[in-house]
């Protein structure tokens, strides 16, 4: 089975750079351009995984059996089966247990067909998606195109409350074209589209579900039990679509709010996996003998946000001066120990695809920041940041900033917000703020989402009318050195103008058994992108 | 006489029942005050407007606020506590299970700090001055002065990370033996304790040295009594009172305030449970937990103030 | 029993520590009053001052309590959080404890229904949860120190009336009480008089406890957003900000833990002291 794409858990950080950069994405995006058909199944592009990830080895085969606990950092009535209102990290890891998309994301965040066996289009705007044959849902249903049709027009619906209903209105028209062909047409061009079909949310559901609590998904996992708040018990699909996995007979899924409590559970042995640990507990989990931490680089960051709409964040000078005021290198090593890459205030992290590293770095310098202040007329004005626990670290860099700003004449004044009701409270509503932006598969999401004129999103405000401009060619763009160039300026426009400071990237870090294995990274999130259920085994 | 203490006991069930009516209203107000509400929640930090909109239509929650809490309030007496508003799931299931859980920490502490409470409290009293006291005293305090969650993980690192002897995580469906029951009990019933010994030991200690140093009890010990016979059969009745009362309140915090133990100890029970709702705004379970926390103080306060009357004959006239 | 256990102690309603030294509780008391007041200015680097790349660094020469879990001088955070801890404490611990003593004998010697009336107020305010109020008054207020003894005071005054309550009620039936009744005397007199002196040593032994649950209350509100700002700290939040550091017995988890302890043992030493002077005649 080509599809099987297991992970090693020695693979790491040099991978993830290699491989983001890697060909498999350009190779896509020339043939969508040239041939005018892209994706077919098996052996073409996206179908057969093992020639795309070329620069892997092949895995070993993992024992069957066994079964294990893993702990999530929340769990609370909030939690849920249904995929369209996944919120946390605890959500997106039960949904890939029960559930299957369209296409999955590969350890580089390349999509990969998954129920798709092919996704073709002449012009980026008319998609029509092949599915599987032979799949069945856990009630026994064989997946046809209504169901994929009823997951996906779902999000569009309000009264839902899908978290990526923003992102489904692109798709205009699903419309099931054969009992196992759905032709999506996007309101715009956008080659991005198998990408956005990865992610958890989109999972598919079968058509007409309601009551999700019982999870019945196409996935690797039946759901045995469900209590929201307490803890989940999945079992093995034995008619998984997928010939030999899972491995795992069963995997109990609870939550440890409390990390010092959550490493105790892991080294005490009554848990095999964790997610979310401190930088300071890998020195514990590196002393035993019988656990490993996995620490996987991501797109993860926590922003200052400045807005741009209001004072003082509508000069120009101000803006620059706190960007000059962020010391990212002490953050790096006094918050996140060293577990985390320098920022330069773009949302594109180092090492991803259409990463511009030809941008200058921004550096902490307070006389330069001093100067702007001067003539922004702001010298010894005092400034109210407002930081939160909700957003991962920013009280911890706030006061960092709070000291570097100290340097430059600068007053500020942290205040603490609760978790509670942050996000709808705070966030991007104060002239100084923090928030947090958890990884986004590409560029395209990440700009249209967060950094759009118009998009809701909009953290700091701003307007810029060629950055939109560009956002818009971008998607249509199929040559892949124009479309380069056009990220490397969006993010240029973004690192001279908008109003977002961004100073690290923040890596995960996860908690696992030694004899756990097959246990590797994805930039997407801890727990394997959320996608470790089907790939790993007890090797005990 | 006995009449008069049921009479008393109905009475106080029909405040308690006024209580509760006032709790229910004050609760409602402040979910009211509070920013943001369940539809914005839900929703988290990607919502837009639209859908807000469509999950308050959803929810009721653009009706005033009168008009919801008569409708919770209607469902509330022909027994139907409503639905979460977070996951549709009915107030009641999700408590089932949990509030056993809690009433059964809840029961395992007491069984275990009253007579320890007690043992030292009159201990103390009646060496009273003396290095025993003393140090009773000084050790009472200092473990009370260690914060919950500090006592709760070094009983976990030691206990069962590094001796394995407990375990780290207790869940309450687990225990099938006994020798279960005293591996997932044992960490939380001894911070638990930690916690609330003190104030009842202390309380204790304080009533009967009152009533021991009262003129009656000194006539007793001219009279030739013991000490300890002087503090059991003539101070402690006369001190039942504050001593019940300190009790009961201790006991109170078992229901709402362990939010920390079952946070580490990953224990599911009520505390945990109105947190979350209180978070996510959801104003049926809210209001379904604070009863059950405030129904519960109710009684061991009628608890309380039955058997000091029941110690203290003067107080039937009341 | 008797009629003459009445005004014992009127002659001794303020006690008179003659000799402080003599009393280790007092001079704990006295060193973190002290601290409390000078403690800000000893402290040798700012408070938010990132000082060493060595976390949860040891004790030393040059950080004597060693450093926190960002690299920060656990002095000079000590320092700092004593004054927050000690002044909030203190003067929220007093204040609950006072209110919640005077509503109780208010009530004890008011008319059925005012009495009845105003034990429901107190039994619902304890049940509502505390988090719940916390909230209210971030959102409603901000978050600042007076807002804080607030919550406190919310929050414990109404457990300090359970307690007063039922002493109250009690010697309210007491003979020497229904002797002053018939007498005449107002009822400001006899609460005041007549029977607050014979209620202060339980009332007394619950401060001290009222004092630590507030100390520890602190660093749970601060969780919340409601407490002191960041950088500083109380002496709570030192030590659930330093929790990671429990595997390898941080100097920077302990010391906060240790000064919490002799606090609370040594406020609790003295208020014993205090009460065995009232006793001592």
């Amino acid at each position: 089975m080509t599809d099987k794409k297991l992970i090693s858990g020695e693979e790491s950080v040099r991978v993830f750079e290699a491989m983001h950069r890697g060909v498999s994405r350009r190779d896509a995006l020339r043939m969508l351009g040239a041939a005018g058909v892209m994706a077919a199944g098996a052996g073409s592009l996206f179908g057969s995984s093992s020639v795309l990830a070329a620069g892997e080895s092949t895995a070993p085969v993992g024992k069957r059996g066994g079964s294990i606990r893993v702990a999530g950092v929340s769990s609370s009535t909030a939690d849920t089966l249904d995929p369209a209102k996944g919120a946390l990290s605890t959500d997106y890891t039960r949904h890939y247990m029960f559930y299957n998309g369209l296409t999955r994301f590969d350890a580089h965040l390349t999509p990969q067909m998954e129920l798709a066996e092919s996704m073709a289009s002449n012009d980026a705007t008319t998609w029509v998606v092949t599915l599987r044959k032979g799949v069945t849902f856990h009630d026994g249903k064989p997946l046809t195109s209504a169901d994929v049709v009823f997951s996906l027009n779902r999000h569009k619906d309000a009264a839902v409350g899908s978290k990526v209903m923003k992102l489904a209105e692109q798709m205009q028209d699903i419309k099931a074209t054969g009992p196992l062909e759905v032709t999506i047409t996007l309101s715009g061009p956008n080659a991005e589209l198998p990408s956005i079909l990865a992610v958890s949310h989109m999972l598919i559901v079968a058509e007409g579900t309601t009551d999700f609590n019982k999870g019945n998904g196409t996935g690797p996992f039946k759901v045995q039990e469900f209590k929201p708040g307490v803890r989940s018990v999945a079992v093995r699909n034995e008619n998984y679509w997928k010939p030999g996995l899972p491995y795992l007979d069963q995997i109990e899924f609870i939550a440890i709010p409390d990390e010092p409590s959550r490493v105790n559970a892991l080294l005490a042995g009554e848990v095999h996996v964790i997610n979310n640990v401190d930088p300071r507990s890998t020195k514990r989990i590196e002393a035993s003998t019988t656990h490993r931490y996995v620490d996987a680089p991501s797109g993860n960051y926590t922003d200052l946000i400045i807005r741009r709409d209001q004072m003082p964040g509508q000069s120009n000078e101000f803006t620059q001066a706190m960007k000059l005021l962020l010391d990212r290198e002490q953050i790096k090593s006094a918050v996140f120990r060293g577990f985390a890459v320098v920022g330069n205030d773009t949302p594109i992290a180092p090492g991803s695809r259409f990463f511009n590293a030809e941008l200058p770095q921004t550096t902490y310098d307070p006389d330069k920041a001093k100067f702007l202040l001067n003539k922004a007329g702001l010298a010894g004005a005092k400034i109210p940041v407002i930081a939160s626990e909700a957003a991962t670290s920013s009280v911890d860099m706030a006061v960092l900033l709070q000291q570097s700003a100290k340097k430059a004449g600068l007053n500020l004044d942290v205040k603490r917000m609760p978790s509670d009701g942050y996000w709808s409270n705070h966030w991007m509503k104060h002239p100084l703020s923090f928030g947090n932006i958890n990884p986004r598969p590409n560029a395209d999401i990440i700009f249209s989402q967060f950094f759009q004129s118009t998009a809701p999103w909009n953290e700091s405000g701003w307007k810029n009318e060629r950055f939109d401009q560009l956002l818009i060619q971008a998607r249509a763009e199929t040559d892949d050195g124009k479309r380069g160039q056009m990220y490397a300026e969006m993010q240029t426009l973004v690192h001279d103008h908008c109003g977002i400071g961004i100073p690290v990237f923040i890596s995960n870090i996860d908690g696992v058994d030694a004899r756990l294995k097959g246990y590797g990274t994805n930039p997407l999130g801890g727990f394997m992108g959320y996608m470790f259920a089907e790939q790993v085994w007890m090797d005990a | 006489m006995s009449t008069h203490i049921l009479w008393l006991i109905g009475r106080r069930l029909a405040a308690a029942v006024l209580t509760l009516l006032i709790v229910s209203v004050v609760i409602f107000a402040i979910t009211a005050i509070l920013p943001g509400d369940s539809a914005q929640q839900i929703l988290g930090q990607f919502a837009t407007p639209e859908q807000i909109e469509a999950l308050r239509q959803q929810l009721g929650l653009n009706q005033p606020a009168i008009v919801r809490y008569l409708d919770w309030f209607g469902g509330l007496l022909s027994g139907n506590l409503g639905e979460s508003m977070t996951n549709n799931m009915p107030v009641t299931e999700l408590l089932q299970g949990r509030l056993g859980n809690t009433l059964m920490l809840a029961l395992v502490t007491s069984v275990v700090s009253v007579p320890v409470a007690l043992l030292l409290g009159i201990t103390a009293a009646i060496y009273r001055g003396g290095r025993l006291d003393k140090c009773l005293s000084t050790l009472t305090l200092a473990l009370v002065a260690v914060p919950e969650f500090l006592v709760a993980t070094l009983a976990v690192l030691i206990f069962a990370v590094k001796l394995r002897w407990f375990s780290a995580l207790s869940y309450a469906s687990d225990v099938t033996s006994p020798l279960a029951f005293i591996r997932t009990y044992t960490l939380p019933v001894m911070t638990l304790c930690f916690v609330i010994v003190a104030q009842m030991a202390r309380m204790t200690r304080a009533a009967v040295v009152d009533q021991l140093d009262s003129s009656y009890a000194e006539m007793a010990r001219l009279k030739g009594l013991g000490n300890l016979r002087i503090a059991l059969v003539h101070a402690l009745p006369n001190a039942v009172g504050p001593i019940a009362n300190a009790i009961a309140l201790s006991l109170s915090y078992l229901f709402g305030g362990v939010v920390i133990v079952e946070t580490i100890f990953n224990y599911p029970g009520i505390a945990s449970l109105m947190v979350d709702a209180v978070t996510n705004r959801d104003i049926a379970l809210v209001q379904a937990c604070t009863m059950l926390f405030c129904s519960g103080y109710l009684l061991l306060v009628l608890i309380a103030d039955v058997s000091a009357i029941l110690s203290n004959p003067r107080l039937r006239t009341r | 029993m008797s009629t003459s256990v009445s005004n014992p102690s009127r002659t001794s309603a303020l006690p008179r520590i003659t000799s402080p030294w003599r009393s280790v509780g007092a001079v704990v008391c006295l060193f973190w009053l002290v601290m409390a007041v000078i403690g800000p200015w000893l402290a040798p680097h700012d408070v938010g001052q990132v000082v060493s790349d060595d976390i949860f660094g040891p004790l030393s020469a040059q950080y004597p309590l060693g450093t926190d879990y960002m690299g920060r001088d656990m002095l000079s955070r000590m320092l700092v959080a004593a004054r927050y801890t000690v002044g909030l404490a203190l003067v929220a611990a007093l204040l609950s404890s006072m209110i919640g003593t005077f509503i109780a004998l208010a009530a004890a010697v008011s008319p059925r229904w005012l009495e009845d009336g105003i034990c429901r107020l107190m039994d619902a305010l304890i049940a509502i949860p505390s988090k719940m109020l916390a909230l209210v008054i971030v959102a409603g207020f901000g978050s600042s120190v007076p807002l804080l003894i607030i919550t406190a005071i919310i929050g414990y005054a109404p457990g300090a009336f359970r307690i007063a309550y039922s002493l109250a009620a009690s010697l309210y039936t007491m003979e020497y009480v229904q002797v002053a009744q018939t007498r005449g005397e107002s009822r400001l007199y006899i609460a005041l008089r007549e029977m607050l002196p014979n209620m202060l040593n339980p009332v007394l032994a619950d401060l001290g406890l009222r004092f630590v649950f507030i100390v520890l209350l602190l660093s749970g509100l601060s969780f919340l957003g409601l407490g002191v700002q960041p950088p500083d700290a109380d002496l709570g939040s030192l030590v659930r900000e330093n929790i990671g550091g429990l595997s390898q017995g941080a100097a920077a988890l302990i010391a906060p833990a240790l000064a919490i302890g002799t606090l609370t043992v040594g406020v609790n030493l003295l208020i014993d002291r205090i009460s065995s002077h009232r006793n001592g005649r």
